[in-house]
């Protein structure tokens, strides 16, 4: 191939190709960093919360008045909603996952000595059969039974509970060298808690970044103070009318209390997750105007290159040389320029990482992430450098003879 | 000569319409990304309180156990145990402890109950925070001291309530007992919400709908609606045992008379935490500070690091439109070799032609610009969308409307350096001879 000439050529209208060079560097330079980035937003957006999302709801009401009979509404209400048709199942419950407000309550492992870790656990409890109602999956132990459930009035006791039911990955960091837990002991402050059960993944209502998403504890108990709150888990299909229809229900049944929210699973994910999946379409927008105003660039300097040349064209095609030469000419020079900046962008790209590593809570970028952009950018280069060439090929010889 | 030269440029906008189109939108946009995320990053790190900012002090008294690692910021909140002391020791101008309430207002005549949001303050909290009065004011200082039933209400929640008529003196059914509305708030709120900004994601949002005095919560066991961390082995059971215990859920703000204030007030902070110390609390007391707004700011991360992130990829989208401008400008310029070629043989100077093409490129960055402000509104548009906080700030300025014009010429101006500088140097004898 007929590189040399192309380099000499190359190297004696400088500025052009260094503009554009320059361009290329910096595009990969963005490019690389922000696919990585909403590809790591996206994927947080996405993790499990373990239940039956689709088809779950959490309603919570505040009663405001003294002397509320608090067991006697809890279960007035939950007959009311079990009667419904469509739901699937219902229980009390503190909080629900995605909801990002919560019981937060730190446990140790085997002892409540000072010296041991404490962990912070997402603290959910319930009266009623909180795995059945989330859909959550047990793999190992079991569930409450009625029985073991506590009754705690707030104002002359304190949480104390017993048995508790635990997430795999909270099991395993506070038993790093165990294959099963049930009968393990865990201590919230001096309350001796025994692990039941243990269910493959709840998420915490933060659904916080890495592991801490997934250290969630249930107790079975029921305290008596007057809001009552319920997850709903509906039939499949039947979660917008059971929202409007229990709410409604519940709302007419008492007026000693007010209604605080009803939020669905799917609506709780969507605003836990709306500044990352914002963020990362701000971030697609950015990236596709980036490779538009850069293509451009190039057209328009390929262009340009090829008006300058009208004349030297001419003259190749008069002393023989064929379209096909001429159109492998520029997109041979758009090639060299393009990796050129490529080989410089991929610097760029790295040192910007560790730059915004350093500055802001960015994760390191994988480097293997960079080769599809680097594709993309010489795919990019050559499909904007394909119309001038075209045209440059199509340039008559008797060009050679016309002046300029 | 500059106003001809401006109307050459004008005039050369409609030669190579392609290019130059091209020109004016690759500005337009990366004017348009920068200044709109760059308006979300001011409004978002804003001074809220111009006039004292540097005067007004978040105590924090860490009450942290002894086991608590080197690296760690100090509590967040303090105990009522440490407000008390606070209040009852009276430094500085003016000092309110404060905490998060919530509960039901049930309003005369049929209107449903409604749960409302409201803060637990002293009396000074209206002067400290500059929050204006349309009616009334604040409660005596008889009634901050007894905790008096007494209420102020925000502009919305009095109009919502009474209507138009000013309520002062009137009775409201409040949080399960009766208060006597003290005062009416004008509309306020302050971006942020820098006196509450440790309750979660609503610092943007509208500020509270009822203030009332704090010894008032306190005697009806107003449970705190906010975050409660405990340390240790946590409270005894109820409303005193949590206002008796190490548990943290209160702010606790100071105003000096004067910045150089500080020191002496964080003196008497350290004496008090040494006198704590030999009653055996505050293990790690010495970590207590007092931090101005600006500081608490940004310890509590008012600035997130995804808005600093988009706007520094917008500003190197920025960049490469401008790099992209100056090869187009090249491009524009170089088919104008010619037109320079005779210019210069009929005796302009090198300067004369530098400054007429720079005023060219000028007039291409003024056009970007102005389509610049259009797109600048539909990126504020999408940008809003990132959440409530966002939405609240995402609001184009006077100001900004002006930067974003000015930043497209000074880029077009910048971009135009090098194109110029080549257009200048075309020399009139080859360009008049290839003719």
């Amino acid at each position: 191939m007929e590189i040399r000439p192309i380099l000499s050529a190359l190297l004696r209208s400088k500025t052009g190709a260094f503009l554009i060079a320059a361009q290329v560097a910096l595009t990969l330079a963005i490019l690389g960093n922000a696919i990585y980035i909403v590809q790591d937003r996206l994927a947080i957006a996405a993790r499990p919360t373990g239940t039956d999302e689709a088809n779950l709801f959490y309603i919570r009401f505040y009663g405001f008045r003294d002397g509320i009979d608090v067991p006697a509404m809890l279960d007035a209400d939950l007959a009311m909603m079990r009667a419904m048709p469509g739901v699937k199942s219902v229980a009390t419950a503190n909080m629900a996952p995605l909801t990002q407000s919560g019981w937060n309550l730190s446990v140790q492992p085997n002892s409540n000595d000072d010296s041991v870790e404490s962990t912070n656990t997402a603290f959910y409890y319930s009266s009623e059969n909180l795995v059945e109602t989330l859909g959550l999956e047990l793999t190992e132990g079991r569930y409450f039974t009625p029985d073991e459930v506590q009754v705690i009035e707030p104002s002359v006791a304190n949480v104390d509970p017993r048995h508790t039911v635990i997430t795999r990955t909270l099991a395993r960091h506070l038993f790093p060298d165990a294959s099963t837990y049930v009968g393990k002991v865990i201590y919230l402050g001096d309350a001796r808690m025994e692990v039941v059960g243990v269910v493959e993944r709840m998420q915490s209502p933060w659904a916080q970044l890495g592991e801490a998403a997934e250290r969630s504890i249930i107790v079975p108990m029921r305290q008596l103070d007057p809001s009552a709150a319920y997850i709903v888990r509906t039939e499949p299909g039947q979660l917008d009318r059971l929202m409007r229809e229990v709410e409604d229900k519940l709302t007419a049944a008492r007026d000693d209390r007010v209604h605080l929210s009803t939020t669905s699973l799917p609506e709780a994910r969507a605003n836990r997750y709306r500044a990352d999946r914002s963020l990362a379409w701000m971030l697609v927008t950015i990236m596709g105007l980036l490779l538009m105003v850069t293509a451009s660039g190039i057209v328009g300097m390929a262009s340009l290159w090829v008006n300058q040349r009208r004349k030297q064209i001419g003259v190749r095609r008069a002393i023989g040389a064929r379209q096909r030469d001429i159109l492998r000419y520029f997109l041979v020079e758009n090639f060299l320029v393009t990796s050129f900046g490529i080989a410089v962008g991929l610097a760029l790209a790295v040192a910007l990482n560790q730059w915004l590593v350093s500055a802001l809570e960015v994760p390191r970028l994988p480097l293997h992430y960079l080769p599809g952009g680097v594709v993309a950018l010489w795919a990019l280069g050559l499909l904007a450098a394909l119309g001038p060439a075209w045209r440059a090929a199509r340039i008559p010889p008797a060009e050679a003879t016309r002046s300029v | 000569m500059f106003a001809y030269y401006f109307k050459l440029g004008l005039r050369s906008l409609r030669r190579n319409p392609a290019l130059t189109a091209l020109m004016v939108l690759t500005l337009a946009v990366g004017v348009a990304t920068s200044m709109s995320t760059l308006t979300v990053l001011r409004a978002m790190s804003g001074d809220p309180v111009p006039s004292k900012s540097d005067r007004l002090f978040v105590v924090q008294v860490d009450n942290s156990p002894a086991d608590t690692a080197a690296g760690e910021e100090p509590a967040n909140h303090l105990s009522w145990l440490d407000a008390k002391e606070l209040l009852a020791a009276g430094d500085g101008l003016r000092r309110s402890a404060m905490y998060a309430v919530g509960g039901v207002a049930e309003p005369e005549g049929g209107e449903a109950s409604q749960l409302i949001n409201g803060m637990a303050v002293n009396a000074d909290f209206f002067a400290m925070f500059e929050a204006p009065f349309l009616h009334g004011g604040a409660w005596s200082a008889e009634d901050d001291a007894r905790g008096g039933a007494q209420v102020v209400l925000s502009s919305a929640f009095a109009e919502r309530l009474f209507g138009k008529d000013d309520p002062t003196g009137r009775r409201l059914r409040l949080f399960d007992g009766e208060y006597v509305v003290s005062g009416v708030l004008a509309p306020w709120r302050p971006m942020p919400k820098y006196y509450w900004l440790v309750g979660g994601n609503n610092r943007f949002g509208d500020t509270d709908e009822v203030f009332i005095p704090i010894r008032n919560a306190l005697a009806n066991e107003s449970g705190p609606n906010g975050n409660v961390s405990c340390n240790g082995d946590g409270p005894e059971p109820g409303f005193s045992g949590l206002l008796n215990s190490e548990c943290t859920f209160m702010q606790y703000w100071v105003e000096l008379a004067d910045a150089g204030e500080r020191g002496a007030y964080r003196e008497r902070l350290a004496g008090y935490v040494d006198g704590q110390k030999k009653l055996g609390r505050l293990p790690v007391g010495e970590r207590s500070r007092l931090l101005d707004v600006r500081e608490w700011m940004q310890v509590q991360d008012v600035l997130g690091d995804d808005t600093i992130l988009q706007t520094l990829l917008a500003a190197g989208f920025l960049l490469v439109c401008v790099v992209n401008t100056v090869g187009l400008l090249l491009a524009k310029f170089t088919a104008h070799a010619g037109e320079i070629g005779v210019r210069r043989a009929l005796g302009a100077t090198q300067g004369q032609v530098f400054q007429q093409y720079l005023v060219q490129a000028g007039v291409v960055g003024a056009a970007g610009g102005l389509l610049g402000l259009g797109f600048t509104f539909g990126g504020l548009w999408l940008l809003a969308r990132q959440s409530e906080e966002v939405a609240a700030v995402a609001h184009m300025s006077p100001a900004m409307l002006l930067a974003t014009v000015a930043t497209a010429i000074v880029a077009a101006v910048l971009a135009g350096l090098l194109p110029t500088w080549r257009a200048c140097r075309v020399v009139p004898a080859i360009q008049l001879k290839t003719q």
